[in-house]
């Protein structure tokens, strides 16, 4: 128990100094694996003051079918712990078929979280010799439900969150034919399979296996004092399994997924010291242990597959290194799959932070994995934002140290997750190509960028939402539009939503920036302008502000309109409107040009294509 | 520190934590009820000591128990008959 005084004493200090826990301190929230020292972290940290952007608001309705009950500290630590910060609406005890009968929940949730209890969908009475009927009775409370959140979905603006239900005990147990609770568990197992399906059916709904989760950890699911006492349907250690399952979903939600893997090399991507044992000395593949590395390496391929861009951080010598990477039989990762490889003796916190420079990503991007709790300590120290994890201990436990945590969870995988690595190695490649030049005017000419831009297509919806939800640094007025409110606009003639994709000589960006755009009068107002940090310093954001005026002269308006509101992280866009020739106008924070008259911001070295 | 000395300062400490009292005015008044004892605090009570003191407590006896004397009594004696069949095993 002693372990968690660190934690909960500077929890407190961080609610009465009301400032945001300190990423180390996250981080032991985030691994505490304690239930009744997480209920009391929530309970903390239900007084703690607002502290954006340390921490992203999120509005969260909880609405259950059961008791709530510690469900609502256990949620509020675990959101916390990952970075958001939630405000939390509970529903009413009894209350879950009316909220959803509603066909709206109250208060424009980002995330309505249902807790869903076994005797939702089982009757009161039921008879063990009638499994058919019973089966019956749980599919109708399925469609029950999937009818009413799906009512609610067009008028609610958040995400959804369900998850599965372990299989009642009693349901298994009190059927004594063996055939018969086959029977009952195969119906079960088919209400989560349908559970789960509900995802596939509406990208605002997802699904946490807590049921597949629990097989897997070492709680019980119930209580049956609990349950039958107060109507409480899980264990506190259950109902944290689901929290951070949840708080993983807000996440990714809200645009916190890491995008790299700094991995070193010895004793974590293959065992031993490559320096003290040879090439031939190495453990890689083959029996234990040599197994344990070789399946991270495949670990950490399949994350670079789904658009993880991968770092090499590694003491070592780069010509040997670049040889076992090379020509080593059992290596699976190869010197191309790294975007940057930084093999040398320099420290590793400064590495990475060239590394972040390089890839122009921020260290809240990165996750680092090394044996060494001395490099480990000196990363947290210098870049506190990075997240950490142990590669010590049996290695037999790598592959889980890494992935367990969802440290790059994602809503779903966008054409652009796929091409990332590329993307990223390109720009890595480009950042060589540059030194070349006399001046970088003339290195942008050399990239012939071209700038592709039109109305957002279906296809497009998901990437653009995705940036909106991702974007924090060029973002002109911090409004997240998500999927359903950017296929709204897009279908009302009144409003424009556009997409923004960039191509140059070293490949294709895709898509990087999107704007919503609404005409009231005849005046076009920019809702929001955001563009991937992926391109900046390229003059891209003028191309995209001369784009739109360009289009609203041809519609015909009087003036182009847009803001900047401040958030604390997008000063990279202070300034940029008058950049772009629109003057101040008298209501704060507003730009304004009139099209006819306004003169091309357009740079000189990026085309529109078939400008050529 | 005895065993029972032990558990009563987990169970003041947890009760202390939970409602958000003094352990000297529990002390000072015994009745559990007038310290905001509800449905509610006293699961959450119920949780922490269980996860701190590994016991399993009847929830008839515990809903019995009025008073923080009676309270801590339950507590040691769960304890005591958990550390005993410990032993045994």
């Amino acid at each position: 128990m002693n372990d968690f005084t660190e934690l909960l004493d500077g929890l407190r200090a961080a609610v009465d100094g009301r400032t945001a826990p300190s990423p180390g301190l996250r981080q032991l929230l985030a691994e505490a694996g304690d239930p009744a020292t997480m209920r009391r972290a929530g309970h903390l940290l239900a007084d703690l003051a607002p502290v954006e952007p340390d921490l992203r608001p999120i509005r969260v309705t909880v609405l259950a079918t059961c008791t709530i009950g510690p469900f609502e500290h256990l949620l509020r630590a675990a959101l916390i712990a990952v970075g958001t910060q939630p405000t939390l609406l509970l529903g009413d005890y009894g209350t879950f078929d009316l909220a959803l009968a509603a066909g709206e929940i109250d208060g424009s949730p980002d995330l309505v979280t249902c807790l869903l209890d076994e005797r939702y969908f089982l009757p009161r009475e039921w008879s063990a010799v009638d499994t058919e009927g019973l089966t019956a009775h749980i599919e109708a409370r399925f469609a029950e439900l999937r009818g009413a959140i799906r009512a609610c979905l067009p008028r609610t603006p958040g995400t959804f969150v369900l998850h599965t239900v372990p299989v009642p005990a009693e349901l298994r147990d009190s059927l004594i034919s063996v055939r018969a609770r086959a029977a009952a568990a195969r119906a079960w197992h088919r209400l989560n399979a349908d559970l789960l399906g509900l995802a596939e059916e509406d990208g605002r709904i997802t699904v946490v296996d807590l049921a597949g989760e629990l097989a897997d950890v070492a709680v019980a699911a119930r209580d049956d004092r609990l349950h039958r006492y107060a109507d409480l349907p899980y264990t506190d250690g259950a109902l944290l399994t689901l929290a951070r399952r949840v708080a993983r979903v807000a996440a990714a939600r809200s645009g916190l997924s890491r995008k790299v893997l700094a991995v070193d090399l010895d004793n974590t991507l293959w065992g031993g010291v490559l320096g003290e044992a040879g090439e031939a000395g190495l453990q890689l593949g083959g029996l234990y242990p040599g197994n344990c590395y070789q399946d991270l390496q495949r670990a950490v391929h399949r994350l670079r597959e789904q658009g993880v861009i991968l770092v090499l951080a590694s003491k070592n010598d780069a010509g040997p290194v670049d040889e076992v990477l090379t020509r080593h039989p059992e290596m699976l990762l190869r010197p191309e799959d790294f975007a940057v490889r930084a093999v040398n003796w320099s420290p590793k916190a400064g590495n990475l932070r060239h590394a972040a420079e390089t890839l122009n990503l921020a260290g809240s991007a990165f996750v680092f994995m090394d044996d060494s709790a001395f490099e480990r300590g000196h990363v947290s120290a210098e870049l506190p934002e990075v997240a950490v994890v142990a590669a010590d201990g049996d290695p037999a436990h790598l592959v889980r140290s890494l992935l367990r945590p969802g440290w790059f969870d994602v809503p779903e995988l966008t054409d652009t997750d796929l091409k990332r690595p590329a993307l990223y190695r390109s720009r890595a490649l480009r950042t060589g190509f540059s030194t070349g030049f006399a001046s970088s005017e003339d290195y942008l000419h050399a990239l012939r960028t071209r700038l592709i831009a039109h109305p957002v297509t279906t296809f497009e919806i998901g990437r653009v939402a995705q940036l909106s939800a991702r974007t924090n640094q060029f973002n002109l007025t911090g409004i997240r539009f998500d999927e359903g409110a950017t296929t709204a606009m897009s279908a009302d003639p009144d409003r424009l939503v556009a997409s923004f994709a960039v191509s140059d000589r070293f490949g294709d960006e895709g898509i990087v920036g999107a704007a919503w755009i609404e005409s009231r009068g005849r005046v076009w107002w920019v809702l929001n302008l955001v563009l991937s940090c992926r391109v900046f310093g390229r003059g891209i954001e003028f191309a995209i502000a001369d784009w739109i005026v360009g289009r609203a002269r041809e519609a015909g308006a009087t003036a182009v309109a847009g803001r900047y509101v401040p958030s604390g992280r997008n000063k990279v866009a202070d300034g940029f409107w008058e950049k772009a020739g629109f003057t101040p106008s008298d209501e704060d924070g507003t730009y304004t040009v009139v099209p006819a008259t306004a003169p091309s911001c357009l740079p000189t070295w990026i085309a529109y294509p078939g400008d050529e | 520190m005895t065993e029972l000395d032990d558990t009563a300062s987990v169970v003041l400490n947890t009760l202390s934590e939970v409602l958000g009292k003094p352990i000297g005015e529990l002390r000072a008044r015994e009745v559990l009820a007038t310290h905001g004892w509800d449905s509610l605090s006293s699961l959450e009570a119920l949780s922490r000591l269980e996860s701190r003191l590994a016991v399993t407590l009847d929830l008839r006896a515990y809903h019995a128990a009025h008073t923080v004397t009676a309270l801590i009594d339950l507590v040691a004696a769960a304890a005591t008959s958990n550390a005993g069949a410990g032993r045994r095993g």
